[in-house]
């Protein structure tokens, strides 16, 4: 029992490390907090449902057509709504521009697909696997390697391939990487893009684990990756990880030994014993600022 | 060198630097224009005949003394609160419960709702010390959603997502609050208490240590500004009138659930602050008018309101981030 | 009884050493200046002095008064003032609220007295307007004393600045590289201005690059190089230090 909930708590950890690197990266670099991000991958999410089940269309097919477009949307708010107030001083006017274009989209995902609960279908099978004496279903094994696969292909992306390490150099300083001659604008949409498309990604696999999409997903799902990244440490993509992990883990083991109903409100007391602690993260950095 | 001695600030002072100015030096005397407004406002009802409309103008009052507070936080001391529908709702149950459950009369029960908004408000504050900026507003978001989620969860004290109904019509010194126009009157009444209580306080060296912490929290510390206890302050203050506003719309709606403060009300605070202009002390009146009169007008399609307050969040802060009144401070 | 010693000053910023055993004391009434290459410390112990920082060594006592590592809105209510190297004057509101907000800690008014005394406020807010002007007149700035400070010219701002943390009456006058940006003219006007102060009875330490500004207001003048305290003297002696002219060798100050 114990170990198929920490099973459970790995894969669904993984997932949301995906849901969470899109979310870290984007406040790493612009210190903007995407309150966004979890309603433009429910999106992605949502397409891909009516892919799967009003057009029956291929699997792999319906997931790469999702995440593109999650990626898209992704931008297409950075552009319109984020780009203008990248130079902004208050920081507090570009957060709340975010939540702004939160509910613009969540709104209009509601319109589109309702406030109910809706059946995402099974992606992968659902037989299990006999190993070392553990029934574990294969969609479980099959997820975690899905999201571990991406996030390795992600990290090695950000190491060796050109624009990977662009974005790297922005994180690091944006005025210095576009002095390098890296396109500023052309990187940091495509930040946004790829943290769309792994969020959407996470957001399918999490789904079709639970056989469930709904509106309210999209919410939790910006919570539970801004507290991934400050449990983590923002910035670092083995914060994300880490804190992705934990926080999947918890809330498995709490969902099971404890009660279900519980989960969220303790998420944000974890969310705030970590602020009050370190609220650099396990992975961070404290910076001292220059008087 | 000249010896000028500088007249008393007025309470219109503190709207100097915006357009408010223009628009009121038409009025030749100033004193003048205070007295019809306020003739206006007492006679208003009389004018009224659909009773509908005074119920959004209640709204309104309501909604104002709850961005009036806000404001103080967010556009006078720079510190963005997005748990503010907490106080609120905690004001709101603690009148319901001290009403139903224990047999207050309204006037103690509002002034304890207020208190104990007040006091969890100070709590709030606490932490402004080690956590900072960006990670603070996720704090209060935290801080806003654990309180409603007790609330939902704490069915032996709150009675769950149900809430608490059956409010009793409130009396007040055997005056008997039941119409329409009787809620006006009594918001009216509060809402003259919030201006003229932060107006004292705004122009006092309160006001001026909350908007140099908001300017420049360092500067203001080597002004000898004990930032963190004054952010505790304002805090305090300025929840203290959300606790007022749960009082009255515990009574006014004779129920009080834990959807009356979910983190979509504390949002649609700030846009009313952000709209009507921040760090100006009447200016919010003005983003309650104009997002008040948006959500009414696009009543008929109720399931795009939050789509239209999205909207326009960001158009203003795109085009306007300084509101319709708002100081210079916010400026794009 | 010097107004403030400082003894074996010393800060570490994780592994950086940015003091190290600086010891020195300000007499009342004096001008003592602080120069040094960049990057040397000084200002650095001027945060540390005004409590922005805490010494990770040595102590300050300032009045008698052991001050070390006290906060610093502490600080100022002991009757240390400060400007900033990088000018922070509050930008979106007028200069006379700027210099209300530097009368804070003398204004006697807590919340009570807010709220239920009227008359008491006002006398009080009265005078601290009346002080408030008096300090703007003497820097001629009481034809501004409604613009928004972010609107004044650089010197004025500047000048703001200074008049904001006088008007408290400080014991000492903290000024962080007042030059900055100044022409000859302004910088002039500036060291009569800080004599000026000096008259009415405040000792100011003033830190700056400027060497001729430097010269023609400091009565005694320490310098200081990666974070130790190099040499102390009087102008001429300092400006004839073959040492000190060393470690300005390949260094922007003008010698």
């Amino acid at each position: 029992m114990f170990f198929d909930v920490l099973f459970v708590g790995i894969m669904v950890g993984a997932i949301y490390t995906l849901v969470t690197i899109g979310y870290s990266m984007v406040y790493s670099i612009l210190k903007l907090m995407n309150f966004a991000h979890g309603d433009v991958y429910m999106f992605g999410t949502f397409i891909c449902y009516t892919l799967l089940a009003k057009y029956n269309m291929n699997p792999i097919l319906a997931i790469i057509i999702a995440a593109a477009l999650g990626g898209l949307l992704a931008s297409l708010v950075e552009i319109v709504a984020y780009r203008r107030l990248r130079a902004e001083q208050h920081r507090m006017i570009s957060m709340i521009t975010a939540l702004g274009a939160a509910y613009v989209i969540q709104n209009s995902n509601e319109l589109k697909w309702g406030n109910q609960v809706l059946p995402f279908p099974s992606i992968l099978s659902t037989e299990a696997l006999h190993v070392f004496g553990l029934n574990i279903p294969l969609t479980q094994i099959i997820t975690l390697g899905i999201a571990v696969g991406l996030i390795v292909l992600f990290t090695l992306f950000l190491k060796y391939h050109s624009y990977g390490k662009a974005i790297l150099c922005v994180s690091e300083d944006i005025p210095t990487a576009s002095l390098m001659g890296i396109p500023i604008n052309k990187t940091i949409t495509m930040v946004y893009f790829i943290g769309g498309m792994l969020g959407v990604i996470g957001g399918i696999l999490y789904s079709s684990s639970y056989n469930a999409v709904s509106l309210a997903m999209g919410f939790r799902g910006t919570i539970i990756a801004f507290t991934a990244a400050v449990i983590g440490g923002i910035g670092s993509l083995s914060g994300a990880l880490i804190g992705g992990m934990i926080m999947g883990i918890c809330e498995n083991f709490i969902g099971v030994y404890v009660s279900s109903a519980y989960r969220d409100p303790i998420t944000f007391l974890l969310l705030i014993i970590i602020l009050l602690v370190k609220p650099t993260g396990i992975m961070g950095v404290v910076e001292q600022s220059k008087v | 060198m000249k010896n000028t001695i500088i007249e008393q600030k007025k309470p219109f002072n503190d709207l100097k630097n915006t357009k408010f100015k223009s628009v009121l030096s038409l009025a030749k005397n100033k004193k003048g224009l205070f007295v019809l407004l306020t003739l206006v406002c007492i006679l208003l009802p009389n004018m009224m005949t659909n009773m509908y409309y005074l119920g959004i103008i209640n709204y309104m009052i309501l909604y104002s003394i709850l961005c009036m507070g806000l404001n103080l936080i967010l556009g006078y001391a720079g510190l963005l609160s997005l748990g503010h529908a907490a106080f609120y709702g905690l004001g709101g149950y603690a009148t319901a419960i001290l009403i139903t459950r224990y047999g207050f009369g309204f006037l103690p029960a509002m002034i304890i709702s207020g208190i104990i908004a007040l006091l969890f408000g100070m709590l709030l504050g606490l932490p402004t010390r080690k956590v900072r900026g960006d990670y603070f507003c996720l704090l209060t978001i935290a801080f806003g959603e654990i309180f409603r989620l007790v609330a939902q969860a704490w069915i032996g004290f709150t009675n769950g997502a149900m809430g608490i109904v059956g409010i009793p019509i409130p009396n007040i010194l055997g005056w008997s609050i039941r119409t329409e126009v009787d809620f006006y009157y009594l918001g009216l009444m509060l809402l003259a208490f919030t201006y003229f209580t932060l107006s004292l306080l705004v122009h006092s060296r309160f006001g001026r240590a909350f908007i140099a912490i908001r300017e420049d929290e360092l500067a203001a510390s080597v002004m000898g500004i004990n930032t963190a206890v004054y952010k505790i302050i304002v805090f305090g203050i300025g929840c203290f009138y959300a606790g007022l506003a749960g009082s009255y719309l515990a009574v006014y709606q004779t129920t009080i659930t834990p959807s009356n403060f979910r983190l979509e009300e504390s949002c649609l605070m700030i846009i009313m602050v952000i709209v009507g202009g921040m760090g100006s002390l009447l200016a919010p009146i003005a983003g309650v008018i104009v997002m008040t009169l948006a959500t009414e007008y696009f009543r008929g399609i109720a399931e795009y309101r939050m789509l239209i307050i999205g909207v326009i969040m960001v158009v203003v802060l795109l085009f306007r981030p300084q509101g319709i009144f708002g100081t210079s401070a916010f400026k794009g | 009884m010097s107004l403030l010693t400082a003894s074996k000053i010393g800060k570490n910023f994780g592994g950086v050493v940015a003091l190290n055993n600086v010891s020195l004391t300000v007499e009342k009434g004096e001008i003592v200046g602080m120069i040094g290459p960049n990057g040397s410390g000084k200002t650095t112990f001027i945060n540390n002095l005004s409590g922005i920082y805490s010494p990770t060594a040595g102590n300050f006592i300032f009045n008698d008064e052991d001050i070390t590592g006290f906060e610093a809105h502490v600080i100022t209510g002991k009757g240390i003032s400060r400007t900033f190297q990088n000018l922070r004057v509050f930008p979106n509101i007028s200069v006379l609220e700027n210099i209300l907000i530097g009368l804070h800690c003398k204004i006697d008014i807590s919340l009570w007295d807010v709220y239920l005394r009227f008359l008491k406020t006002r006398k009080i807010e009265a005078r601290a307007r009346e002080k408030a002007m008096k300090v703007l007149a003497i820097a001629n700035l009481t034809d501004s004393h409604d613009t928004l400070a972010k609107n004044l010219p650089y010197g004025k701002q500047r000048l703001l600045e200074i008049c904001r943390a006088i008007v408290s009456d400080p014991y000492l006058l903290l000024l962080d590289e007042p030059c900055a940006g100044m022409n000859p003219v302004e910088m002039d006007d500036l060291a009569d201005f800080i004599k000026i102060l000096q008259k009415r009875g405040i000792t100011v330490f003033v830190i700056e690059h400027n060497m001729r500004f430097i010269m023609s207001v400091a009565e005694r003048i320490i310098v200081l190089a990666n974070g130790l305290k190099f040499a102390e003297g009087t102008p001429t002696q300092i400006q004839n230090d073959k040492k000190v002219q060393a470690i300005y060798l390949g260094d922007e100050g003008d010698l």
